[in-house]
């Protein structure tokens, strides 16, 4: 991080996904002093991940891509990547916030992002940007897209071969890299912290973890994404063209049967509400299957199709019309096919018959459902950051103030207060910043 | 230059190749040029060092040297001082993509006193050295291509200013519902001037008519006089009711609004515009539902009125209401209508109004007829509560409506039940309730063309983009906000005109407005005023202007974007974009193509290259060596891969794709039969 | 690695914001094309003009490649129907002058399409190599310059 950067803001955002950039940049733009903090070694958040995007099926890096450098380049935005909030504290009006960089055992002044490191690394990790479909090295860039473009060592994963240092030209690798305690003061802060995914692990009945072949969505935007991990479309269970793909809706959202299955916590409990946001993937994805496999067959099981913004409707109506196959039905079970094939078995009611079906599938995608990450609220000791019931971030003035929380001059963004797609996440940003804008404008006359 | 263009007398075939005789420039006489190594992933591949000696013959290169980083601080100082102590007029950076280093070389350009214009970038490494570092030679003559294509384009170049305008501190909010209310009050607290102009008489459209809202419960009137409470208070708003705008005029940063507040005609300056102007409702034909056929058959908002009214008791029409049927979608999500579009809110209305009546009323039977109910997010808890209070959901197809008749005085609704396996249901209620949609405004014609907003294929106000520029218009400094745009609800509605009240907020901060000169320019010479460019801008950035006797196209600087589009259309081509000139593009292409004298010792460079490149797979986990001397000279699939050396499948598959990410093999054709792909080892 | 005796030369007219970047990934992931492909990034692949394209030809290229933005376009959502509109002008001309329309092509490339990019060219080289080189049709018909 930049060691002469001022400690004292206008704004600290919290999370650079989508949301956390577009209120970064408002206030930025309106000549406000930024400070965006990322926990991840790049900004970019879910969005940076997918494919293309709805209703317009625009690639998501395209739009992505450009604000994410803006982000970066900005002169009244610094960026704190790979950094944890530890404390934040409200005096005397403005908050005192104590932050944690974890190392990253690359200078960020001198990587020059050219990968030499990586391709000489011989310790092979889970890739997670890739949703852990793929490998990559323990030293690597996080992701092609990524910014910075600054390679990173999972030292828990590190063989100190020190292959890497030796190819580095600009002698960038530092081993022995310390964390760092960073003291900021902000007027105001801003939650962006996003969301978690549904583990699909906590539905077992849909074999998610035994089956190598049942996958969950972020998983199947990340195989038909230009910047995908194989060399083609395929399953990862062996390599093979999917000819027959299935969807389960609703995977982890609109279920209060999941506490009793498994009779766990907070991570995997009732989610009582529609995630918003799976419905338009799912239809999403089969459009581009369907481009991508012309001859593939694919099923979407749903309860209800919720098409309801601007261009869904129609967006919903383009699938059907291109042959995606829509099942009014509630999925009971997968299970393997008995002949090592690889492919599934799913067993489902179907409404429009009140009859128990079976039927074989050779890929099947759990479109899982958003629950809420605000694990951020136990960083706000003298004050509470209040939760809804289910636990995101409290609006507390819904209707007329969306973004104004329960602690004055801390505001929420995206995802954060509640499912949204990427287009609601924007709206919502910017008005957290607006919100932020006038609060702050108190401050400074 | 090419032998034919000497030949200065033939005849064009045609105008799209006429030669601009304007615009004419001083070439740049004292250029430097910087390559980059970029610790080797420049020169690995590209022979830098002989090209920084070849580039220095050129003719106006003062300069020319090859870096290790051109981007580290020393270098960039270093150029400042070459800039200084050589005057030098412009400069060429060799290096990596435009994307991510233009605006440190601009800046050390400001720096060192020469206009940041004044600075090509030319990208050798994503485009040259990587992208070609299979073959060295050949990187080193595109490099070579690229860099005098730099030069001759700097050559060319302009120093530009940026453009920079007035702005008015001051916001027209057209619309006083909630949406145009709650921006009034944000942009005012940012230091604007806010006149809100409303067509009716009172403030608060459409909410200030509701009882009680979902998701809080509060009631609509309630909202809004708290929000006017809070206008009232805050003296930059100043509020218009009973006012018409009747004329717009001006653009960014200086629009005149001409409004007329009953007889008085009021003229108001402001740097931007937010048009608020709501939504209307459905009105259901005659007939539609038995709408108007039959008493019992009306609207959700003509029930939500008398829900509000209603006192212990359910009564219309002097008949005590004691079932309900909700029909939803009504003008909405038509296949062959004319609203295609899903009216968003309808859905958690209609179970909002459900759960108000048994929570004020006892014993009221209610039937939702739907098609996908659509409670999406945390209103999904809404239709939770109205299941439980044993609300009876019907599913209905398009194909297949509910029909309502009147039989012996009962209101009689008979459907197709998709959820019971089509069966046929029949029943009678005492009220249809048609849960209509929302449609553009009828007047929402006359705000579009006085301020020249498009409409898209559902009729409502566009935005240029949904997720890159949601509230922007076409016209810059006009912006939208709540449902004018599509339906929403009341959170989402003031979340779009409060980002629009950030982005107006942006533009308007400092009173003054600094834009990019990267626009267009007409030549005055040769423009005939055809209206080919006019008809063709989306930004509505070309006027006519009288000039030397003759009409002319004018552009407006602080509208154009620069996006060129006017330039093909041109017959007398008489309209450029400053920095993508027939000159600086021309010359680039002739860069290219001038023929390089390159030393051609690369032979041996190029074994080593190879060699050097070579993935050892000492060290890399022994599944990968498995994976090599398996597949040797062999190609194989994933499942005859993993039989062979008995390893499952999905984890073959995992470190083969990552092999194939690294390089180490790679896909040899597809079996289609099979649908497996089969790999080899990458020489 | 087979040797070909003659290696088409292209001019590639890429958009800054979006087929640009897409180009760029392509080297960023060594996914190597031909090294006689050369680009120019300007806005909008709708402010082409046609001289530019026949000047390119003019010059020795044998094919000019349009990595346009397609529905991606932040300018215009009418972009494809612009840029089409470009190469049938350009390509009235080019059939006066007697080349092969076929060399000029156009392809929506998006900000992450760096194989779908590096097919297209490879797919347009084969074509333009069977064509043979420009000089060919240039010399044939000595055409009128541009004035
Ligand atoms: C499979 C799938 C497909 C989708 N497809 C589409 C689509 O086609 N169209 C569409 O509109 N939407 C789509 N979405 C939805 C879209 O991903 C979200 O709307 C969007 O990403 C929300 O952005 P956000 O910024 O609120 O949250 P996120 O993207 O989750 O960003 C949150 C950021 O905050 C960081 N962070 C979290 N906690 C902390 C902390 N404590 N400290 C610091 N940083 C923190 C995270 O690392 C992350 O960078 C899809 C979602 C999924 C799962
Ligand atoms: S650490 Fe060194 S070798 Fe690795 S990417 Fe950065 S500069 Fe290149
Ligand atoms: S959006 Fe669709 S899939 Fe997702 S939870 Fe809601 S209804 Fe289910
Ligand atoms: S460059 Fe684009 S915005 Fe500017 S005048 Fe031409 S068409 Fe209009």
């Amino acid at each position: 991080m930049p060691e002469n950067i001022s400690n004292k803001y206008d704004a600290v955002v919290i999370g650079g996904g989508i949301a956390g950039q577009e209120t970064a940049l408002n206030l930025a733009d309106m000549d406000y002093k930024v400070l965006l903090v990322e926990k991840e070694l790049s900004i970019g958040g879910k969005m940076i991940q997918l494919s293309k995007v709805f209703p317009t099926l625009d690639c998501a890096a395209c739009i992505t891509t450009p604000k994410m450098s803006e982000t970066a380049r900005h002169p009244n935005i610094t960026l704190m990547l790979n950094t944890d909030v530890i404390e934040t504290v409200k005096t005397n009006g403005h908050f005192d916030i104590t932050l944690n960089i974890r190392p990253r055992y690359v200078d960020e002044a001198l990587c020059t992002g050219c990968q030499q490191c990586e391709w000489v690394c011989p310790k092979v990790v889970e890739d997670s940007y890739n949703s852990n479909m793929v490998g990559r090295k323990a030293i690597s860039i996080p992701f092609s897209l990524a910014n910075p473009k600054i390679a990173a060592i999972d030292m828990e994963q590190c063989l100190h071969c020190k292959k890497c240092e030796k190819v580095c030209v600009p002698k960038a690798i530092d081993y022995n890299m310390q964390p760092k305690r960073v003291n900021v003061e902000a007027t105001s802060v801003i939650v962006s912290t996003g969301f978690n995914l549904f583990k699909p692990k906590n539905k077992p009945q849909y074999g998610y973890g035994k089956y190598p072949n049942v996958i969950d969505a972020m998983q199947m935007d990340r195989l038909i994404a230009p910047t995908r991990p194989y060399n083609s479309l395929l399953r990862p269970g062996d390599g093979k063209v999917p000819d027959n793909i299935a969807y389960i809706l609703c995977t982890g959202s609109r279920d209060s049967s999941i506490e009793n299955a498994m009779g766990c916590s907070a991570e995997c409990s009732n989610n009582p509400i529609c995630s918003q946001i799976c419905c338009m993937y799912s239809i999403k994805q089969a459009q581009l299957l369907m481009g991508a496999l012309p001859l593939a067959d694919i099923t979407i099981y749903y309860m209800d199709i919720r098409a309801f913004g601007k261009g869904y409707e129609e967006f919903y109506q383009q699938a059907k019309s291109m042959g995606v196959n829509f099942i009014k039905g509630k999925v009971a079970k997968v299970t393997p096919k008995e002949d090592n094939s690889g492919n599934l078995i799913l067993r489902y009611e179907d409404v429009a018959t009140g009859k128990l079906k079976e039927v074989k599938h050779d890929l099947v995608v759990l479109s899982v459902g958003v629950l809420p990450n605000s694990g951020i609220v136990k960083t706000f000791t003298n004050q509470k950051l209040e939760l809804d019931d289910q636990r995101f971030i409290k609006q507390v003035d819904e209707l007329v103030s969306p973004s104004l929380t329960s602690i004055e001059g801390v505001f929420v963004a995206g995802t954060a207060a509640g499912p949204k797609d990427i287009p609601d996440s924007i709206l919502s940003a910017g008005s957290a910043a607006s919100e932020a804008a006038s609060y702050i404008k108190r401050f400074s006359n | 230059m090419s032998p034919l263009n000497d030949d200065k007398d033939s005849i064009t075939s045609s105008f799209y190749l006429t030669k601009q005789t304007s615009f004419r420039i001083a070439m740049k006489q004292r250029i430097g040029v910087y390559i980059c190594h970029c610790g080797g992933n420049i020169s690995d591949y590209v022979d830098v060092e002989q090209l920084s000696k070849l580039i220095a013959n050129e003719d106006n290169v003062v300069i020319s040297k090859d870096v290790m980083f051109a981007c580290s601080d020393s270098t960039q100082k270093d150029m400042v001082q070459d800039i200084n102590d050589q005057k030098l007029d412009a400069i060429v950076v060799a290096s990596c993509t435009p994307k991510l280093h233009t605006h440190t070389f601009r800046n050390v350009a400001i720096r060192a006193g020469l206009n940041p214009y004044n600075y090509t970038q030319v990208n050798v490494r994503e485009q040259c050295s990587w992208a070609h570092s299979d073959k060295p030679m050949d990187a080193t003559i595109k490099a070579y291509g690229l860099i005098r294509a730099g030069i001759n384009r700097v050559k060319y170049s302009e120093a530009l200013e940026n453009i920079e305008i007035t702005a008015q501190k001051a916001v027209g909010v057209i619309g006083a519902g909630i949406s145009g209310m709650r921006a009034a009050v944000d942009l005012a607290r940012m230091g604007n001037h806010v006149y809100l102009i409303e067509k009716e008489a009172n403030v608060g459209g459409r909410v200030a008519e509701s009882g009680k809202l979902f998701m809080t419960g509060e009631n609509g009137k309630d909202v809004i006089d708290r929000l006017y409470k809070r206008i009232k208070e805050i003296p930059e708003i100043t509020v218009f009711t009973n006012a018409n705008l009747d004329k717009v005029s001006g653009s960014i940063g200086d629009f005149t609004l001409e409004v007329s507040v009953k007889d008085e005609a009021l003229k108001l300056n402001v740097g931007a515009v937010l048009v608020t102007t709501g939504f209307d409702f459905y009105q259901p034909k005659e007939g539609e539902y038995g709408y108007k056929l039959s008493d019992n058959v009306i609207t959700l908002q003509q029930f939500n009125k008398l829900i509000e009214t209603s006192n212990d008791k359910l009564v219309y029409n002097g008949n005590a209401i004691k079932s309900v049927a909700y029909i939803y979608c009504v003008g909405s999500r038509q296949s062959k209508g004319e609203n295609k579009y899903c009216s968003r809110q309808c859905c958690s209305a209609a179970i909002h109004s459900s759960l108000n009546v048994h929570e004020k009323f006892s014993g009221v039977k209610a039937f939702h007829l739907y098609r996908d109910i659509r409670t999406y997010g945390k209103q999904e808890l809404l239709y939770t509560e109205s299941s439980r209070k044993g609300d009876i959901y019907i599913k209905y197809e398009e194909k297949e409506p509910p029909a309502v008749e009147v039989k012996n005085n009962k209101t009689v609704i008979t459907v197709k039940d998709y959820l019971t396996y089509k069966k046929e249901l029949s029943f009678d209620v005492d009220l249809v309730v048609l849960v209509t949609g929302m449609v553009p405004r009828s007047d929402s014609n006359d705000i579009s063309s006085k301020l020249k907003i498009p409409t898209g294929s559902d009729r409502f106000f566009n935005e240029i983009h949904p997720k890159l520029k949601p509230v922007e218009t076409v016209i810059k400094g006009v912006y939208i906000g709540g449902t004018c745009q599509g339906p929403k609800n009341i959170t989402e509605s003031v979340q779009s005109s409060l980002a629009a009240a950030s982005k107006i907020n942006t533009i308007l901060r400092k009173g003054t407005l600094e834009l990019e000169p990267i626009v267009a320019r007409v030549n005055a010479e040769t423009c005939l005023w055809c209206e080919k460019c006019a008809a063709v801008c989306e930004y509505d950035a070309i006027k006519p202007i009288e000039s030397n006797g003759k009409m002319i196209a004018q552009v407006n600087t602080s509208t154009c974007v620069g996006c060129g589009i006017c330039g093909p259309v041109c017959p007398s081509n008489s309209i450029e974009i400053v920095q993508f000139t027939d000159n600086e593009i021309e010359s680039m292409i002739d860069g290219f193509m001038e023929k390089a004298e390159i030393n051609t010792k690369q032979d041996s460079q190029e074994n080593e290259i190879s060699s050097g490149k070579q993935i050892k797979l000492n060290g890399f986990p022994k599944i990968w060596r498995e994976i090599a001397s398996a597949l040797d000279d062999k190609t194989l699939t994933i499942p005859q891969l993993s039989e062979q050396l008995g390893v499952e499948s999905n984890v073959l598959t995992w470190h083969l794709m990552t092999m194939n990410r690294y390089g180490v093999v790679e896909p040899a054709g597809l079996d289609e039969d099979e649908a497996y792909y089969m790999y080899k080892l990458k020489k | 690695m087979e040797t070909q005796e003659f290696k088409p030369r292209i001019l590639v007219f890429s958009t800054d914001k979006i087929s640009d970047p897409g180009i760029d990934q392509a080297g960023l992931r060594k996914i190597h094309y031909s090294p006689s492909v050369y680009t120019i990034s300007i806005p909008c692949s709708s402010g082409i003009k046609p001289r530019w394209i026949l000047h390119a030809f003019e010059q020795g290229f044998d094919g000019v490649f349009i990595a346009a933005d397609g529905t991606e376009c932040s300018y215009s959502s009418k972009c494809s129907e612009h840029t089409n509109s470009i190469i049938v002008e350009a390509q009235k001309i080019m059939k006066e002058r007697n080349i092969n329309t076929k060399r000029i092509r156009m392809a929506a490339i998006c900000s992450v399409c760096a194989e779908p990019f590096v097919n297209h060219i490879s797919t347009f080289s084969k074509i333009l190599q069977d064509l043979g080189s420009i000089k060919n049709e240039i010399a044939e018909h000595k055409a009128p310059s541009l004035s």
